[in-house]
């Protein structure tokens, strides 16, 4: 290949730019897959909490519901009035398998103010007499009135309620509480969206001895070393693997965060994070959301290699008609031009350019033509040619 | 006789011995050199660089060395 040729220019021009053409449909493609793989990720994190807060509230609904029902009941009331703890037990037990059942898996009386023991744990009946002293338990004594939150507790992280029981005087005679592990949302969560989810506890919030106890009691594995900073409560995916996240829960945003994209394997994932606070408003977890996007992934890949394909046929077929073209009108009629004077030289004198064009090559014919005419009309007048006409060619 | 006509007479000599097209032949030559072989006489002054551009044009089209 002969780099000082016009035609090897126009083509390393050409190739350059099908090159940079390909290069920037791939470029564009990334940039749209990245773009958009951000916007999916944003939009499963937004979506997510809107449904993990309906769900918080149709199952504080729930169990506001439940304890209006119970606080109806004088032969309850009466038995709680009284401290019966048994009689308590009695009339209470036989409901509590149809609301856990339900999703309900905490139910507990505590006593009153100042004391505030927990009086009946119909989760745990052989235990009572424990101080809980939690943020809501503090609060539900301070307003007397219904407390909704999410709290850390020893049977695990849950969305309570906790209000006053009144007695048949309307006297405060303890109060009750509900409580739905958050980490059963995660899998109605999944049934309804299809993304998987991660339930992120922080450690400062979280007691090592207990994340041990707690681990024995519902047969899972000690994961409290697996992460620096956090515990995973529960997840809807058996690995922990598509759960990785770096950064200090505390300092998720409220709104939730999109996480940047990851492969695994054949497949293709999104991820985010958004805060989960509890009753006091301390960031006290976070819920990963996982969207599997390998779907959009191969799209976007046959978009890609639609585009790419359909870019190099038509800069292929443009740089063979460029070339065509160059060669019908320049190329081709430039070597007419050069082998006529070539001859010229040479000594024939007889063959002419032809004009084939008006074009600009063609005027150059035309022009080269005429000098063509002028130098033999001049070499008939050189003494060499005169004196030795022997020498003159054909 | 000059250098350049010698030169002349070798370069029809190898047309004829093979053949060759002459005016082709002469012409490339003639373009290379700067010079047109017929103008070339046994008078012809010589001049060592047009001597130097023959033979290099004889060397590039024929590829012998004269």
């Amino acid at each position: 290949m002969k780099w000082n040729l016009i035609r090897t220019k126009v083509l390393a021009a050409l190739v350059a730019c099908l090159i940079v053409g390909v290069g920037g449909i791939l470029a564009l493609m990334h940039y749209s897959f990245a773009r958009n793989s951000q916007t999916l990720a944003a939009e499963s994190v937004t979506g997510a909490q809107k449904l993990f807060t309906i769900l918080e509230a149709r199952e504080t609904s729930k169990m506001t519901a439940v304890s209006e029902t119970l606080m109806m009941n004088p032969q309850v009331r009466d038995a709680f009035a009284a401290k019966d703890r048994a009689r308590l037990l009695e009339l209470t037990s036989p409901l509590y398998p149809k609301l856990k059942s339900e999703g309900i898996t905490n139910w507990m009386f505590h006593t009153p103010e100042p004391d505030m023991v927990v009086f009946l744990r119909l989760h745990n009946p052989a235990k009572f007499g424990d101080h809980l002293n939690r943020f809501m338990d503090k609060e539900v004594v301070r307003t007397h009135s219904m407390v909704i939150g999410n709290e850390l507790a020893k049977a695990g992280f849950a969305v309570r309620i906790l209000r006053p029981f009144y007695d048949s005087q309307g006297g405060v005679a303890g109060y009750v509480e509900f409580g739905e592990e958050i980490g059963q949302f995660i899998h109605a969560m999944k049934n309804q969206t299809g993304d998987d989810y991660g339930l992120l506890l922080s450690k400062k919030f979280v007691d090592r001895q207990f994340w041990a106890d707690s681990s024995a009691v519902w047969k899972r594995r000690d994961n409290w070393d697996d992460n620096p900073d956090f515990v995973v409560a529960d997840k809807t995916t058996a690995t922990d693997k598509i759960i990785q996240f770096q950064g200090d829960l505390s300092s998720v945003p409220a709104q939730g965060t999109a996480l940047e994209y990851f492969r695994d394997g054949n497949s293709v994932f999104v991820r985010g994070i958004f805060p989960i606070r509890d009753a006091a408003g301390n960031n006290v977890g976070a819920m990963f959301v996982v969207r599997d996007i390998s779907s959009f992934y191969v799209a976007m890949r046959h978009t890609q290699n639609v585009l790419v394909l359909m870019t190099v046929v038509a800069l292929t077929l443009g740089i063979i008609l460029v070339l065509t073209l160059l060669s019908r009108l320049v190329f081709r009629r430039l070597e007419h031009i050069i082998a006529v004077a070539t001859r010229v030289v040479g000594g024939d004198y007889e063959t002419e350019i032809r004009v084939s064009s008006d074009d600009e090559v063609g005027q150059f014919e035309q022009l080269f033509e005429q000098f063509r005419r002028v130098f033999v009309e001049l070499l008939t007048h050189v003494p060499e040619f005169q004196e030795k006409p022997e020498l003159q060619e054909k | 006789m000059s250098q350049l006509y010698d030169l002349r007479v070798a370069i029809e000599n190898k047309i004829k011995t093979d053949a060759l097209d002459a005016t082709d032949v002469k012409g490339k030559i003639g373009l290379r050199s700067g010079r047109i072989l017929a103008l070339i006489s046994p008078h012809t002054p010589d001049d060592p660089v047009a001597v130097a551009k023959l033979r290099q044009a004889v060397k590039d089209v024929l590829n012998i060395n004269l």
